[in-house]
């Protein structure tokens, strides 16, 4: 018995071949059941207070989402947006026109271009015939 | 491998007959593995006992990473180890062991069986109990280096070391036995 491998293969042979008394297997499977019984029966209650605990949880937070999400729905409603600040109303473009027509006028020739301009405004409402349409009498009037 | 998977599949899910097929499996390997480590076969026998209990008792959060052999050898080689402290770790002198292997009424003699099963109790007694147990479960539980040590909770080097230094002084023991 020199090398390792001889003392290995020693160890291996020595190997015991034992059988258990069918007294001992009684006595250990009855222990071990009682074992299995009396832990399956505390994981299965803990379990089920997970289980309990973790619906619970669930169910307020959802509570708490659905009433976030009413919340946020009541609040914003696009029909009752903030009109924006409107300024005055533009002035129509027959007004517009004339204005800056007169300042045109103005600059283009004094007050005697304002005096011609005037005078041809002025000559415009006169009468017409039955036949001339409103769209015509507007235009003639605005200039557009 | 897979009886063993689905046999633990089942005791997790409750299955006495499943915790009973495996007992019957291991029964008599792990009976052997705790009389080799304490030379006695009363005391062996608390030991399987009470690893099949703590067993049973993880019923439904059982998790099998390794063999189930192996897990349960482990259980048995550090059950074997506190019992051997509390039995105050008597150390098997050499006239002891001679006289072991002469007396054929003694009871490990008569559990263990073969001549040469009976030789190896008695040199194996020399050896301290960290040794033993690693050369027991790397040889007779066929277990890897890496797997003892992780059961153990030592490194892989201690284990190497351990059973390197056992086997040469069990292979010393031999040598000056044979001598004698």
């Amino acid at each position: 018995m020199n090398s390792v491998e001889n003392t290995e293969n020693f160890v291996r042979r020595g190997k015991a071949k034992i059988t258990t008394d069918p007294r001992m297997d009684r006595h250990v499977l009855d222990d071990a059941f009682a074992a299995m019984d009396k832990s399956s029966t505390l994981k299965r209650s803990r379990s089920n207070w997970t289980w309990h605990r973790s619906s619970t949880i669930r169910l307020a937070v959802a509570a708490m989402i659905i009433v976030a999400i009413g919340l946020l729905a009541i609040q914003w409603d696009p029909q009752k947006e903030v009109p924006s600040e409107m300024g005055p109303v533009a002035k129509s473009p027959a007004d517009s026109l004339s204005v800056m027509s007169l300042n045109m006028a103005y600059r283009r020739g004094g007050i005697e271009a304002m005096d011609a301009l005037a005078e041809t405004a002025f000559d415009l409402p006169k009468s017409r015939s039955a036949k001339v349409s409103l769209r015509e009498l507007l235009t003639e009037s605005n200039g557009v | 491998m897979i009886d063993d998977k689905r046999l633990v599949w089942q005791f997790n899910r409750g299955s006495k007959e499943a915790l009973q097929r495996l007992y019957e499996k291991y029964k008599d390997d792990l009976l052997g593995l705790a009389i080799t480590l304490l030379r006695d076969r009363s005391l062996a026998e608390d030991v399987v006992h009470d690893v099949f209990v703590a067993f049973a008792r993880t019923a439904g959060v059982f998790t099998l990473t390794g063999t189930l052999k192996g897990y349960l050898s482990t259980c048995v080689a550090n059950c074997a180890r506190d019992r051997n402290r509390l039995r105050s770790a008597r150390h098997v002198g050499l006239d002891a062991a001679e006289a072991l292997m002469t007396d054929s009424k003694d009871p490990v003699a008569q559990s263990v069986g073969s001549e040469e099963a009976q030789r190896l109790q008695d040199v194996l007694g020399y050896l301290p109990y960290e040794q033993q147990e690693i050369i027991v479960l790397h040889l007779h539980q066929e277990m890897r280096f890496r797997d003892i040590a992780e059961a153990l909770g030592v490194s892989i080097n201690t284990v190497q070391s351990r059973y390197r230094y056992g086997l040469e002084k069990l292979r010393s023991i031999l040598n000056s036995t044979v001598t004698k």
